[in-house]
């Protein structure tokens, strides 16, 4: 259902836990941008979790995505996912499924749904994974299908991360930045996009200019959480200053805020 | 021969006068009260006959009759005795030909002929006064808590010889003397102080505006955060409740509390979670008013907010727009004030501690979901500021300076509520939360920066246009508590920092 051009092009597939800290969430947007930026297409499982998070930034940042679906066309799974699917055909995207419209998703159906993920991709990312995943299923396809599987890792208190970094020990890569991928999968396909990487990154290391009334505030926010009181603390402003200097570095992309009410510096 | 006397009765909050019609006539003795008096009404026969033998006149035996007119609606309580006594003295002749129309009587007689104190005489007094009727007697004992209603006689009795004795100009009761508002209301005084609460500046800033411009606050964080402490030390920066007011709230508790003697200050009314729709709104076979009138004029603080009935919370939406409320039974409708600030507290999900650095969160996404979907999104709507509250890592709880005193805040508070009375002198409003969409284009009036600003916030949020108009009146209010007659860039900024944000999935 909807872009089958898409299957010609070079994706790159990227998995991960159904639960996802906030972490996996970051390193998922933040792995997603940056493929989609280069003009490759993702490939996910439309799942909970990072799935949903790899199909959703996909489509925010006018990138191309395939699902594919471990369900019939007329038994979205999960139901959450609904829209997603409309908005995933509506942009340009392509859900598929190896099955007849009515038939509804079971976990043998999971196993079978992750074999293709793993097979439509270049390579397969896994972002996060939790101690016992489906991910792994994934990533032992990928690797009978002759792909790399490259992890994130996780801090070791994570525990939303401890298959990822499992995975990692009985041999899987180690992805730090795309250009682990370049560096490690030899392929003429690739050579153009390793290229256009390398002048990107020249180009972003000009960081954005920051406002000069809010640089202070800026400056104390850590690329974690970091609350407000904390904020507070560090610098000598007001409550009502700090309050409307976070709204506008919000806006303006260099901050995010967090539930519970925290901020960290936004991947540049 | 027939004598009317007035008393008064009240229906909701609304007082009515009720003329007590006697006629003694010659005939067999009969004694009967007409005019749907209830089963306490009806008993008063026999405390008026007894307790005229007992002040020293004689009761004849002779056909009485008494109605009580309006005779369509239900009379409740013996606050009619002393009126019925009055009439039936004045009847027999032992009260002279005299004015008897110009007095409200209410009281209710002991057997012994003292007159004894009854529940509603604030509420009553405030009503005459409002209905311009000059002239009052009532009971001793509750002269001290009517004292302050100006621009009405009170006569305070303790016996009925001493009435008789005023009517026929033996011996004229004194005229209460009036207290001013000043001297019988003494400035609240809280135990509890923001300065308890380490930290949590944000918090205590979303409540100072809160306060200065009467707005609603939905707090969200992990249990033991400190929003309960919070929302209690609330009240502490709210400005005194002025004379207006006062009478309004004394008029609701001196008709409905349960604890009458107990002094009148600022509501702040914290049901519990099971609480029933009707006993929040208000409601019963005679109507009466809910926690959301019981809270008129403070705070209605709704802990666990997540924990009500989906249903209950939702009765909430409109009295907290109209600000009051309309019961309507079979045979009666009563209007109640409904003007209150709204504070919840809720946690984040179901285990508490999603979003918290202390704890990792146990809940799955659905659980989590289905949990927040527990309030409405018209309902979420009707908060102008919505907050999260950290817990504090224990570290830092000694390390904080605690310098926002609640006498600080409060000052604040006054002077900005001064600054939009000003504003709204002509208007039927008093605060910024209260500015209808009309006035919203008046007083809200923007620079091209700060639109261009909001215009990114709506786009890139998704947010309603009450939200937006929300978002416009907290603006206001900053700019008051900046002392800005315009709204500023930074001003509209904050307000954004303290609207929906990450609460809906």
């Amino acid at each position: 259902m909807g872009n089958v051009e898409l299957l010609n092009k070079l994706s790159f597939s990227i998995v991960g836990s159904r639960r996802c800290s906030e972490y996996g969430e970051k390193v998922t947007q933040r792995f997603t941008k940056e493929i989609i930026s280069l003009g490759l297409v993702t490939v996910s499982g439309m799942a909970n979790g990072v799935d949903t998070i790899v199909h959703e930034t996909s489509i925010k940042n006018n990138g191309e995505t395939i699902a594919v679906l471990p369900s019939g066309f007329d038994n979205i799974y999960p139901k959450e996912n609904k829209e997603l699917y409309k908005k995933i055909i509506e942009n340009k995207g392509l859900a598929i499924s190896e099955y007849e419209p009515h038939e509804i998703a079971d976990s043998k159906k999971f196993i079978r749904r992750n074999r293709l993920v793993s097979a439509l991709g270049e390579c397969l990312i896994v972002t996060e994974a939790a101690y016992r995943s489906g991910t792994s299923i994934t990533a032992r396809f990928a690797k009978e299908q002759g792909k790399k599987v490259f992890c994130v890792p996780s801090g070791i208190d994570n525990r939303c991360g401890i298959g990822t970094n499992k995975m990692i020990k009985s041999g899987h890569s180690l992805l730090t930045g795309i250009s682990d991928i370049f560096d490690e999968v030899e392929s003429e396909k690739l050579e153009a996009y390793k290229e256009k990487y390398n002048k990107e990154l020249i180009m972003n290391m000009n960081i954005k200019n920051i406002p000069k009334e809010c640089k202070k505030v800026y400056d104390v926010i850590w690329d974690r959480p970091t609350s407000i009181d904390y904020i507070f603390n560090k610098t000598t402003e007001t409550i009502a200053d700090i309050s409307y200097k976070l709204t506008i570095l919000e806006l303006e992309g260099f901050i995010k805020s967090i539930p519970g009410g925290f901020y960290e510096k936004k991947y540049l | 021969m027939l004598s009317i006397t007035q008393s008064m009765a009240m229906n909701g909050l609304n007082g009515y006068l009720v003329s007590v019609q006697v006629d003694v006539a010659n005939g067999l003795p009969y004694f009967e009260i007409v005019g749907l008096p209830d089963t306490i009404v009806k008993e008063s026969k026999e405390r008026v006959r007894i307790g005229i033998k007992n002040s020293g006149y004689d009761f004849f035996s002779k056909r009485i009759i008494i109605n009580l007119a309006p005779a369509n609606t239900k009379k409740l309580g013996s606050i009619f005795d002393l009126a019925i006594a009055i009439g039936i003295l004045t009847s027999l002749g032992i009260i002279k030909e005299c004015e008897l129309n110009n007095y409200v009587l209410v009281g209710e007689l002991s057997l012994d002929g003292k007159i004894r104190k009854i529940e509603n005489a604030l509420a009553i007094c405030i009503e005459m006064n409002r209905k311009g009727i000059k002239n009052i007697i009532l009971p001793k004992d509750n002269e001290k808590e009517v004292s302050i209603v100006k621009g009405i006689n009170i006569y305070a009795v303790t016996t009925l010889r001493e009435v008789v004795e005023h009517f026929n100009e033996e011996k004229l009761i004194d005229k209460s003397s009036v207290n001013s508002y000043s001297d019988y209301f003494k400035q609240e005084e809280y135990e509890i102080d923001f300065s308890d609460v380490y930290g949590q500046e944000k918090v205590k800033r979303v409540l100072e505006i809160a306060a200065a411009g009467s707005h609603n606050v939905l707090m969200i964080g992990s249990p033991g955060s400190g929003k309960t402490m919070l929302a209690e030390r609330f009240q502490t920066i709210l400005p005194p409740l002025s004379f207006k007011e006062y009478l309004e709230v004394a008029k609701i508790y001196n008709l409905y509390s349960d604890n009458l003697n107990s002094e009148i200050k600022r509501p702040f009314r914290t049901p519990h979670y099971t609480i029933t729709e009707r006993a929040l709104i208000g409601g019963g076979d005679i109507p009466k008013p809910g926690e959301v009138t019981l809270a008129n004029n403070g705070i209605l603080f709704l802990d666990e907010f997540a924990e009500y009935k989906a249903h209950t919370l939702d009765v909430l939406r409109t009295p907290i727009e109209d600000k009051k409320i309309t019961i309507s039974r079979v045979n009666s409708k009563v209007e109640f004030p409904a003007n209150f600030i709204l504070i919840a507290a809720m946690n984040p999900c179901p285990c508490g501690y999603y979003g918290s650095t202390v704890r990792e969160c146990t809940c799955s996404e659905n659980s989590r979901r289905r949990y927040l979907h527990k309030i409405s999104g018209p309902l979420l709507d009707r908060f102008d500021l919505i907050i999260y509250v950290n817990l504090l890592p224990y570290k830092k709880l000694n390390t904080y300076n605690m310098k926002k005193s609640s006498k600080n805040i409060r000052e604040r508070v006054i002077a900005v509520r001064d600054i939009q009375n000003k504003r709204y002198e002509k208007l039927n409003i008093n605060n910024n939360s209260e500015l209808s969409n009309s006035l919203i284009r008046e007083f809200c009036k923007l620079d091209e920066k700060s639109k261009v600003l909001l215009e990114k916030f709506y786009m890139n949020k998704n947010i309603t246009t009450r939200r937006y108009n929300k978002i416009l009146k907290v603006s206001r209010t900053i700019a008051d508590l900046d002392s800005e007659g315009n709204i500023k860039y930074k001003h509209i900024a904050e307000a954004l920092q303290y609207s929906e944000k990450g609460v809906r999935l």
